[in-house]
């Protein structure tokens, strides 16, 4: 068992590793990115920005290293400086970027204009890393500054505020969606082809094939909106807690951050995600009940006249839920992706839109750990579902 | 196309054809899964309506009425006299207009989007399945990586820095000016359609290529194939005779449930600001233009919403029904 979870740790830092530098590559290998922009206000004559000031900005996103030393960097927090063995400085003299690119502007075969780094003016070396600030890398659990959302603030502050809101979210919603799934997907297959059955089939499916903008939207409509309209008391529409007091009809005057407040404001995006999960959860506890339930030790049970309660309670249900382990635990870090959509409809102030807005305003540090965090979460989602396989299911073992 | 379903006539097909093609089978089976068919007549009518947008809209997408915004829905333009059947939005573009070319916008999307799964998909897949290999072990890893990155940010962070950097990627004039042609854009235009096909396509295809590799794999042992490489045929007739049009059925299907994700999707994308933008019209991201307005015109959101909502359903039972129709197993 031991060598089983080693060889598993080392597997999933493999994978982690692999995505870190999949993610890396694809943030700052495009072009663009920080710098956009940066050439129209050089070209502004109220800020005149000199070639000092431009090589400044790139050593501040460090875009002056070479790409694998940037990642060296953000990844172990090395080098920082010239290599220190033995009392004597190494490899002081190692070019590692280039400070001041000589650019110049080509013409391209389809009668554009490029501009294009044909050399180095001055270049970076080793030795000039002594003393620039740096992180202690992704691998000591430091993501970094934050370039443009709360600039020079650790990314990890940023993303340990938002934490909280993202998980009153996901978990209330996951916490719902288990207790409304599970017993609606067995009555559903217990009672197969009834009336009630082919109801919450086609509603499932629906409510599975429903892209969730269109619910959230949908829900503000008729909840906040037309409620609103109809002089009913409504739910309101975006935010988690109220800036300033309002009023609702029969509930009266509520204070902002208040408890009643804050339900309020869950209730529209809790109800999205739980229903879009019930949707899938419910479908799939019914699909492996109905397989459960044609198993010959299910008619072996019910020939020993058990109750029927018993057959489907505690034969039938703890087989059944077994396969529903891995859909459940990956719905841990998938809550994240869906929460994507719902936070940004609710202007819900949680990690999904943290992601958004990093991107939208080229923070990569922030998506940068946003996506690593999740990458990881789904690697140990995997190792728990297959450690919990081992306990609910004996035949399994790992060696 | 009407399908047989009166006993008569079945107990007549029975009689005189005792051997259906199975085209006919899948036809008569198909015909039972009546959401599937009432799917089916819903999309028949988008895509006409799609493939006749310029004649049915009696607007461009982009000409601006200055000052009439927000007219209600059967509004008359006082100089030309054409109805905005729909009404205008927040610039006084005609919202019926925007909708139908939207429309062929997205279908297209998220037709060459599939189209293009199933191809690299089925391609891997057969060479994975029959040859194993290297290629084989790196499709597989491939497909095992990509589980372990959350879907949603992986596609938003690709179609960003795709998008950021749209005049730089060089994309075949030839292509756009057909895509563009397609679906009513400039060529300029297509440019970011052609992007979006990609990143979805790219993210995609690895599915396919596992399904297809999965089928090859399974058929290989079969006796038929054995038989026919015994009797001389290559590697390609096998491939292209026997195990191809053998493996097709669970394709289909994924191309169907593929069409409705994709349109979803790219609706995704387009509704939170990295798919296709503004002065194009897509579902997507009209839906997202109506949410700071929906607060004076509630009915506003319903209307780039239901076409979603519509072929997204649409193209899930319509997989729905094929799944059924083609599991030989399931008596119908």
């Amino acid at each position: 068992m031991s060598r089983y979870l080693l060889r598993r740790f080392i597997q999933m830092f493999v994978v982690v590793l692999i995505s870190a530098v999949a993610s890396y590559a694809l943030l700052n290998l495009a072009p663009g990115g920080p710098l956009t922009g940066l050439h129209q206000v050089q070209q502004n004559n109220r800020f005149r920005l000199t070639a000092e000031d431009v090589a400044r900005i790139r050593a501040y996103f460090e875009l002056d290293l070479y790409l694998p030393v940037r990642f060296a960097r953000w990844l172990l927090g090395q080098p920082r400086g010239p290599v220190r063995l033995g009392g004597r400085e190494w490899l002081g003299d190692l070019v590692v970027g280039c400070r001041r690119p000589i650019e110049t502007t080509v013409p391209t075969a389809d009668g554009k204009f490029e501009t294009r780094q044909t050399g180095c003016a001055q270049v970076v070396r080793l030795q000039d890393l002594d003393g620039r600030r740096a992180s202690r890398g992704v691998l000591s659990g430091d993501f970094g500054l934050s370039w443009r959302l709360l600039r020079d603030r650790p990314v990890s502050d940023l993303i340990l505020g938002r934490l909280p809101k993202t998980l009153q979210l996901t978990v209330t919603a996951t916490f719902l969606s288990l207790v409304i799934a599970i017993p609606l997907g067995i009555y559903s297959a217990v009672h197969q082809y009834s009336r009630f059955d082919y109801l919450f089939t086609t509603l499932a499916f629906l409510g599975a094939s429903m892209p969730t903008f269109f619910f959230g939207i949908l829900f503000i409509l008729v909840f906040s909106i037309l409620l609103k309209n109809a002089g009913l008391p409504y739910l309101p529409p975006g935010s988690s807690e109220a800036v300033r007091e309002y009023t609702l009809p029969w509930l009266g005057t509520i204070q902002p951050g208040t408890l009643l407040d804050i339900a309020l404001h869950t209730v529209l995006p809790v109800a999205v995600l739980t229903i879009v999960n019930v949707a899938g959860f419910s479908r799939f506890v019914r699909g492996s009940m109905l397989e459960v339930l044609r198993q010959d030790y299910i008619r072996t049970a019910r020939a020993k006249g058990l109750q029927e309660r018993i057959v489907i309670f505690r034969h039938a249900l703890r087989n059944a839920l077994i396969p529903f382990i891995t859909i459940f635990v990956f719905a841990i870090p998938a809550l994240f992706g869906g929460a994507i959509i719902t936070e940004s409809i609710f202007s819900w102030p949680g990690m999904g839109r943290l992601f958004l807005l990093a991107l939208n305003e080229s923070d990569y540090p922030v998506a940068m750990a946003l996506l690593l965090i999740t990458a990881i979460l789904t690697v140990f989602a995997t190792l728990l579902a297959d450690l919990l396989y081992l306990v609910v299911d004996p035949r399994i073992r790992y060696a | 196309m009407t399908p047989t379903t009166d006993i008569a006539s079945l107990a007549a097909d029975a009689i005189t054809t005792p051997e259906e093609s199975p085209g006919r089978i899948l036809l008569r089976r198909f015909s039972r899964h009546r959401l599937a068919m009432l799917s089916l007549c819903i999309l028949a009518v988008i895509f006409v309506i799609s493939l006749f947008a310029r004649q049915l809209a009696p607007f461009t997408p982009h000409e601006l009425a200055v000052g009439n915004y927000f007219l209600p829905a059967g509004a008359v333009d006082d100089e030309t006299g054409r109805t905005h059947y729909l009404g205008t939005d927040n610039i006084g573009r005609d919202y019926f207009s925007r909708l139908v070319y939207a429309g062929r916008i997205s279908l297209s999307v998220a037709l060459l989007a599939t189209s293009l799964t199933v191809v690299i998909g089925v391609l891997v897949g057969v060479y994975a399945g029959f040859y194993g290999g290297w290629v084989d072990s790196l499709l597989m890893r491939a497909v095992e990586f990509l589980a372990t990155l959350p879907a949603l940010p992986l596609l938003l962070i690709v179609s960003a820095m795709l998008l950021r950097n749209e005049e730089t990627i060089p994309i075949p004039k030839a292509l756009l000016d057909a895509v563009g042609k397609l679906m009513l854009l400039s060529p300029r235009d297509a440019r970011q359609a052609v992007l979006i096909i990609l990143v979805l396509a790219g993210l995609g295809w690895l599915n396919d290529a596992r399904l297809m590799r999965g089928m090859i794999l399974s058929l290989r042992e079969h006796t038929f194939v054995e038989a026919a490489r015994s009797l001389g045929a290559s590697d390609w007739q096998i491939i292209l005779r026997h195990m191809v049009p053998n493996s097709m059925a669970p394709i289909i299907v994924n191309a169907s449930l593929n069409l409705s994700g994709f349109i979803v999707a790219e609706a995704a994308l387009s509704f939170l600001g990295f798919g296709i933008q503004d002065p194009i019209p897509t579902w997507g991201n009209m839906l997202a233009a109506t949410q700071q307005f929906m607060f004076d015109r509630p009915i506003l959101p319903l209307v780039p919403g239901l076409p979603i909502v519509f072929c997204s359903l649409a193209f899930n039972y319509i997989g729905d029904g094929l799944r059924d129709a083609l599991d030989p197993r399931l008596k119908m």
